[in-house]
């Protein structure tokens, strides 16, 4: 049962009519880690949380989200699961308070629980400033990081969120980064669908790729295959010097331009040992990164023949 | 985060999850929904123009009793106000009403409700609270304008009470299907559109199915009567019978007649609201009084229609009623469209109504 306290899913199918929006996922998220669901526009993805929220009925397969099916007691899984729609609308004339209060009400919590609730996530998605403020006057990011909160308002033990990051300015997405985090840490199972790669690889620990309604992969972020010879930017207090330098060694590069150069390396230790060589050699580099990440790589990797 | 563990998550209340409907969902949902009702209109305006309007009429319908010079304008004028006051509240009542489900999800807030803890039931229930109230504070508004019938004298408080009731029942059923029709059909401009055709349905259709069906019914006999003939042209009649004597001979005459059958198709007449209400409140009143109760009226009309033999005969013709049908089929009717309500709100979603998204 231990393994069910999160999200499992086995082989479900959803169809709409003649559209397999969902023909084939599995799919794991356990308690305590962040998963990441990627996969292209109209991969499944958000009929994929349908399901998981209770909203939807699979055609066919398993689900367990919290140690229930949400479909037979879909209740007990809304009691532990908290779902962040990819796009929802708010109460415009509440205020962002009464918003959370509703939704606590609507949890079944107590009162004064429910003001406590409202007061403790307003502070966590810093709009304790505009709680008593009406949500139409809130930016968009704002009303996403409400809808995130309320989303938390019933401490649920599993998180379902449809592109929470989207709309959001990079201070704010930094802070969800650190509250899906923190939120890990207590245990709590999140899972999370983004367009935006680079994100989540900073966020998530697990991965889960989707195309056309199927499980293409499954894996930790960290055993995600890195293609060997990929392209490095780099850059030098004195670019002609670098330059110059790279021609000595015979390391094929690219024009330098104002944000540096790009050289092609095959893998972390060819980066280091040119590193090494530049410091000796009295190179001032100040940038060395690979271009890309490991997360953008594998999903072009895997969505490929869709050109 | 909060610190809370996630094994501290089920709150206390949640234990009450199992029952499909609890006060504390549908008192939840209804004020939630009813401050979105206060905060979205002016409500102070549409009362106003609504005390005003009802003001309006009750005056006119005053100066015109005392132009004709009628005794006890009460009955007339609180007639006339309720009736008036039923029209002008089932144009209100799908305005409230027909978006309630339909304009919650072309808004994106139905589907994260429908992930709460809150039931199908309560969430139905709630807003179906929430939009009968206003209503009924439409109704407490006119208050006044009742007092001043009551002031006129002629009406008794029993048949005031007995209205209201019958009122808020008819607005409340109304209120039920326009809801359920926003729940039936996607899009909310159509469930409005809907619910209007229902009001026009309900209170004209009756009417012209009633008379459609009274042709239909109409059959033509063939009356066959003897007719006396006396001779010299000088009818004789018994004084005391009324009886033709010394007759000289007697001839027939055929003639077709046409015999309408109101007993046949009263019933259509008994969904109309205004019958209901009419027959359901007005009381007995001595026929020779001057003046004009729309109310008796409209109750003589539909009474005489399902017990002809009864004729117009003065007091109360008729004990065979009309309002209890009537009333039972808003009842029913009510019941069938919050039952249906129900039923679309439930998730998880196996087919998908044409047109509906789920979030």
């Amino acid at each position: 049962m231990e393994q069910r306290a999160g999200v499992e899913v086995a082989g479900i199918r959803r169809i709409f009519g003649e559209v397999i929006a969902v023909d084939h996922v599995d799919l794991a998220a356990p308690p305590g880690s962040v998963t990441a669901l990627v996969g292209p526009n109209g991969s499944g993805k958000t009929t994929l949380l349908l399901v998981l929220a209770t909203l939807l009925r699979p055609d066919s397969g398993t689900v367990w989200v919290a140690n229930h099916d949400p479909v037979t007691d879909p209740q007990a899984v809304r009691a532990l699961t908290g779902w962040m729609p990819d796009s929802f609308g708010t109460y415009d004339t509440l205020t962002a308070r009464e918003v959370l209060e509703f939704a606590a009400s609507a949890y079944r919590l107590r009162r004064d629980r429910g003001e406590q609730r409202a007061r403790e996530l307003l502070e966590l998605i810093h709009l304790a400033d505009y709680a008593d403020l009406p949500v139409h006057v809130l930016s968009r990011g704002q009303k996403q990081r409400l809808g995130l909160a309320r989303a938390l308002v019933h401490n649920p033990t599993v998180l379902l969120l449809d592109e929470p990051a989207a709309g959001l300015d990079p201070r704010s997405r930094i802070e969800l980064r650190g509250i899906l985090r923190g939120l890990a840490a207590d245990g709590r199972a999140v899972l999370v669908s983004s367009h935006v790669l680079a994100e989540l690889e900073t966020m998530a620990d697990r991965v889960v790729f989707v195309d056309r309604g199927q499980t293409v992969s499954e894996q930790e972020l960290a055993d995600l295959p890195r293609s060997e010879r990929r392209p490095w930017r780099m850059q030098a207090l004195d670019p002609n010097s670098l330059v110059d330098a790279l021609d000595r060694y015979g390391i094929e590069h690219a024009d330098p331009d104002a944000s540096g150069l790009e050289v092609l390396l095959s893998g972390d230790e060819a980066a280091a040992q040119l590193l090494a060589r530049l410091v000796r050699d009295e190179v001032r580099v100040t940038t060395c990164a690979p271009v890309g990440s490991g997360l953008e790589d594998a999903y072009l990797a895997m969505t490929e023949d869709r050109r | 985060m909060t610190g809370d563990s996630p094994a501290s998550v089920t709150d206390e209340a949640t234990q009450s999850t199992g029952a499909a409907i609890g006060w504390w969902g549908v008192r939840t949902m209804a004020e939630h929904e009813f401050r979105l009702r206060l905060r979205a209109g002016r409500w102070r305006w549409l009362l106003a123009a609504w005390f005003v309007t009802l003001l309006l009429l009750t005056w006119g319908l005053r100066a015109a009793l005392v132009a004709t010079g009628a005794a006890e304008r009460g009955v007339d004028m609180f007639g006339g106000l309720m009736l008036f006051m039923l029209a002008l509240a089932m144009l209100v009542v799908p305005a409230l009403t027909a978006q309630s489900i339909n304009g919650d999800r072309e808004r994106g807030v139905l589907a994260t409700l429908q992930t709460t803890l809150l039931t199908p039931a309560e969430i139905a229930i709630g807003k179906l609270v929430a939009a009968w109230a206003p209503t009924l504070v439409f109704l407490a508004v006119s208050l006044p304008l009742i007092v001043w019938c009551l002031v006129e004298g002629g009406v008794s408080v029993g048949r005031v009470i007995g209205t209201l009731i019958a009122t808020a029942l008819l607005l409340g059923a109304l209120a039920a299907i326009a809801q359920c029709l926003s729940a039936v059909f996607a899009r909310s401009t159509t469930s409005a559109v809907m619910s209007y055709l229902v009001v026009f349905a309900l209170s004209i259709g009756t009417l012209i199915a009633f008379f459609i069906g009274l042709m239909l019914t109409t059959e033509t006999e063939t009356v066959t009567e003897r007719i006396p003939v006396w001779d010299n042209g000088q009818p004789q009649f018994n004084e005391e019978t009324g009886q033709p004597i010394n007759v000289d001979r007697w001839q027939t005459a055929e003639y077709e007649a046409s015999v309408q059958q109101t007993e046949k198709v009263w019933w259509l007449l008994a969904p109309n609201p205004f019958a209901v209400l009419a027959d359901s409140t007005s009381g007995t009143v001595e026929w020779e009084r001057t003046g004009f109760d729309p109310l008796q009226t409209i109750r003589e009309g539909v009474r005489s229609a399902r017990d002809p033999d009864s004729g117009w005969s003065g007091v109360a013709s008729t004990e065979k009623a009309v309002w209890p049908y009537g009333l039972a089929f808003y009842l029913l009717i009510g019941v069938g469209a919050l039952t249906l309500t129900i039923r679309r709100l439930r998730t998880p979603y196996g087919v998908l109504p044409r047109g509906v998204r789920v979030a």
